[in-house]
């Protein structure tokens, strides 16, 4: 009985004209973004290629220790996914003055931008009249005059909206997917096919999702033009306002402070006030050292020093002994100053990370929020990743600054105890290089469950709704 | 005649249920994104009230703009801080929160909620006109009467537009009356005037989508094909070629990404000054050096960013929502056109001060004072040249064009 009207409510939307035109809609679109996307992640690629060159070749000609850490920035290569979602990826950088604003005008549409906007409108149009629309035209009462209970006639409906959607969302996905690996320059792997099923399981959540929305308002409504009505302002509310919303809310319930305010406070903290606690202590230290060593009161040219330095281990040793102290003393001076500045903006973290946590939490009460973050992390577009790069940048700075640097200097020291270890050119082609490694699947996946959880649940709670709306549903 | 079509609409719509959640939907959305974005501008107020430059400061700070309450545009950008150093300018104060929700969703502003929510409501109004009235068999009474078809039409549409952009236009003065309490916006006469422009754009454009709707119902028989079909319309036009613009116009013009410039930057400036260490050359030769070559990418990027910006306007000019995002914040003060004319004053005057600088810094001198950048944003008459105007006259062509149509459409329609 369950597959007789499932296939009747499906026969009724595949020969619809909703179901052609959402159809082709999705068609064209996703083939199209598919086919630009990927156009413009090759692009990504050569630009990306070629300021890697740019930075090796720069490295060849100016290596030293002293000025590298700027020209030296670990820089995230463009992943495969671009061509399907485009994620926290946009090219903004408000830090440079060269920025480019089209995008915060113009955000770009990709996969998750058709699946939140696009397939939600169509699982609304095909279910907004469900239960109203067969009431109007009276088949309903005959339908109910057979021996169907209304529960099986609530979840064939439920269903054959969830299959009618699924279809055309797999056929012009598997277009786009044709377009984007057919293309000989990307190279997508079996991870991402996983985390693109995973994507596609949220896509059917939140379909599933507007379709009980529909039905579950088709069936507290009389008649289909009130409830399209009800349908549409309930989808603005979820999908065009409350994620929208939902940072600004935040940032009333849970403020912290201005980021502008706390770079003034650290800059003073670890500038001028550093300067003077420097200054204080080296003199302090040195003090000490020209006592127990007053050859060093002789005031010598540089060439002086590096001729005694070399001929007199006496005079060698005092020299290393007040190198020693005045190290000592800016290293004292950059923990004292830093550690107050690290206060600081360890609470700015730390209110930030709050507000972000209550603006994510609050965002996730719409749907299309939470298929956005799904999306994102699961293609490692979203926060997660950002976390993840900084923690693979981070390694890569250890690598680099805590070993790398501190054995070449060592090397260059044992060679030369006088020479300027800092501005000294250096081969540096055999130091660790930053190497970008997405996320494994399953940390993605534990990222995307709270999201893929709220889908669920919603639909649970959404199908319990529309039933008992349905059961109590006048059918005259 | 006419009028009396008009008053049956009004009076209709009065007791309708859609008219009830239109409203609803447009007290609660307004208020709420005018509320909202007047914290914002707050935080914003006393963010500059921070990195204000004190005199004699080489610093250009714009303060921020009170119509950003209204359209957001790309005021974060503006309202950083770019300081002139010997190397050329550098941005401090960017991006004001670490929330990186901000990042997922565009700002929900007055201008978001008119360009996105209210044109589709602005469709519910239109899209049964005909059909519906077909449906229930009163077209054919109303024509049966001494009325022409074009006086139903136009009555209707009236009718339709009255009870749509009167509430709204309530609704915005009423909140725009709340928020000049607030001392920190003190709109100037100039910007309330430029507000006055902005909400006669937002009316032009729902008059657009009202006749679409109208349109699109005198096409069809069923009601419940109209709504679809304006559905996907309304999505296409709203979201889909706005963006589709901008992705285009990408192919065409090449335009080195951010990342690109700051790197080249990087470079440029670890060259000259480890050149300057190994040679123990002049510093000053070393810092001009380094500024001149600033200069040359900005001009590159700034000259292929002008094209991108100027050929992704005008194929996004295919869609309504575009035009009115793009002559409602520039109006506003806030659009990107601003946006370029403020880095190009800011670059100004880094020209006309950086020699001073150079030559005070190599000299030891450390408490120069320089002259204070002045910013006086664009006048409406060149806003309006530079392409308002013609974004402004283009939505009231589509209105006529797309009304005419349904005209077309109308008289053409079957009433059985």
């Amino acid at each position: 009985m369950g597959r007789t009207l499932i296939a009747k409510e499906m026969r009724a939307h595949l020969l619809s004209f909703r179901f052609l035109a959402s159809l082709v809609i999705l068609f064209v679109l996703v083939v199209l973004t598919a086919v630009v996307l990927t156009g413009d992640y090759v692009r990504k690629l050569d630009e990306y290629s070629g300021r890697q060159a740019e930075i090796d070749r720069y490295l060849r000609s100016y290596a030293h220790f002293n000025r590298i850490q700027n020209v030296l920035q670990p820089a995230q290569p463009p992943i495969p996914f671009l061509a399907l979602v485009r994620g926290l990826t946009a090219d903004v950088n408000m830090e440079a003055f060269d920025d480019d604003p089209l995008p915060v005008m113009f955000p770009l549409i990709d996969l998750t931008f058709i699946v939140t906007i696009l397939m939600s409108l169509i699982a609304l149009i095909l279910t907004y009249d469900a239960v109203s629309g067969e009431k109007e035209e009276g088949t309903l009462k005959l339908m109910l005059a057979n021996s169907v209970p209304r529960s099986k006639i609530i979840l064939a409906k439920v269903a054959g909206a969830g299959l009618t959607l699924v279809g055309p969302m797999l056929v012009s996905l598997a277009a786009g997917m044709l377009v984007i690996i057919l293309h000989p320059r990307v190279g997508w792997t079996g991870v991402d096919w996983g985390a693109l099923g995973l994507i596609v399981v949220g896509a059917v959540l939140y379909g599933g999702v507007f379709c009980l929305i529909g039905i579950l308002v088709s069936s507290v409504h009389r008649s289909s033009a009130s409830s399209i009505m009800t349908s549409l302002f309930v989808w603005t509310l979820l999908v065009l306002i409350v994620p929208n919303l939902s940072p600004y809310v935040a940032s009333f319930l849970s403020p912290a402070p201005s980021r502008i305010k706390v770079a003034r406070e650290t800059a003073r903290l670890t500038d001028v006030d550093r300067d003077d606690l420097g200054s204080k202590l080296m003199a302090e230290y040195q003090g000490q050292v020209l006592k127990d060593y007053p050859v060093l009161a002789e005031r010598l040219s540089e060439a002086e020093v590096k001729r005694r330095v070399a001929e007199d281990p006496d005079y060698r040793k005092a020299f290393e002994a007040n190198r020693a102290a005045s190290e000592r003393a800016w290293a004292e001076a950059n923990r004292i100053q830093g550690a107050k500045a690290g206060e600081l903006t360890e609470d700015l973290r730390r209110k930030e990370e709050a507000q972000t946590g209550l603006a994510r939490a609050i965002s996730m009460v719409s749907p299309l929020a939470d298929f956005a973050y799904l999306a994102t992390d699961l293609s490692s577009t979203g926060t997660r990743n950002q976390v993840h790069f900084g923690r693979l940048s981070r390694l890569w700075g250890q690598a680099f600054y805590r070993d790398y640097r501190t054995k070449k200097v060592e090397d260059l020291r044992a060679k030369d105890p006088t020479a300027d270890a800092w501005n000294t050119p250096i081969d540096m082609t055999d130091a660790p290089r930053f190497r970008y490694v997405e996320e494994g699947l399953a940390g993605r996946v534990r990222a995307a469950l709270p999201p893929f959880a709220v889908l669920l649940g919603a639909c649970v709670v959404l199908f319990a709704a529309a039933y008992v709306s349905f059961i109590r549903y006048d059918v005259r | 005649m006419t009028w009396t079509v008009a008053r049956k609409e009004i009076v209709s719509n009065l007791l309708s249920y859609k008219f009830f959640i239109v409203l609803l939907l447009m007290v609660l959305l307004v208020a709420t994104s005018l509320f909202i974005m007047h914290r914002d501008f707050s935080g914003r107020v006393a963010d500059y009230q921070l990195i204000r430059p004190e005199p004699g400061e080489p610093i250009a700070v714009v303060p921020p703009n009170p119509l950003s309450i209204f359209a957001k545009g790309l005021e974060n950008a503006m309202t950083r801080s770019f300081e002139v150093g010997v190397t050329g300018i550098e941005v401090r104060a960017g991006q004001a929160s670490g929330n990186i929700i901000y990042a997922f969703f565009p700002a929900p502003d007055f201008l978001y909620i008119v360009r996105v929510v209210l044109s589709l409501v602005a469709l519910l109004f239109g899209f049964d006109q005909i059909s519906r009235e077909r449906e229930q068999g009163t077209l054919k009474l109303l024509l049966s009467g001494p009325v022409s078809r074009a006086q139903v039409l136009l009555g209707k549409w009236l009718g339709n537009f009255l009870s749509l952009a009167l509430p709204f236009l309530l609704v915005t003065l009423l909140g725009t009356a709340i928020l000049l309490f607030d001392p920190d916006v003190r709109f100037t006469a100039g910007q309330l005037g430029r507000l006055g422009l902005i909400l006669a754009l937002a009316l032009l454009y729902l008059a657009f989508f009202l006749s679409l709707g109208m349109l699109v119902s005198a096409l069809t028989r069923r009601s419940a094909t109209s709504v679809i079909v304006l559905l996907f319309v309304w999505a296409l036009l709203v979201f889909v070629l706005p963006n589709l613009g901008t992705l285009v116009s990408r192919q065409f013009v090449h335009v080195p990404s951010v990342r690109a410039l700051s790197e080249k930057r990087e470079q440029t400036w670890t060259r000259e000054v480890l050149l300057g260490i190994g040679r123990g050359a002049n510093w000053a030769d070393h810092m001009r050096a380094i500024s001149q070559e600033n200069d040359r990418m900005v001009e590159d990027y700034r000259l292929k960013f002008e094209r991108l910006v100027r050929l992704s306007r005008n194929i996004n000019r295919l869609s309504p929502a575009a035009s009115l995002l793009d002559a409602a914040t520039e109006i506003a003060g806030t659009g990107i056109g601003e946006e370029i004319r403020l880095k190009g004053e800011v670059v100004r005057y880094k020209n006309a001060i950086i020699d001073d600088i150079i030559a005070d810094r190599a000299a030891g001198k450390r408490e120069a004072r320089y002259q204070a950048f002045a910013y006086r944003p664009r006048p409406l008459a060149e806003i309006f040249a530079a392409g308002a105007l013609f974004d402004m006259a283009w939505l009231a062509v589509f209105n006529v064009l797309v009304f005419a149509l349904a005209y077309a459409g109308f008289v053409r329609y079957d009433v059985r």
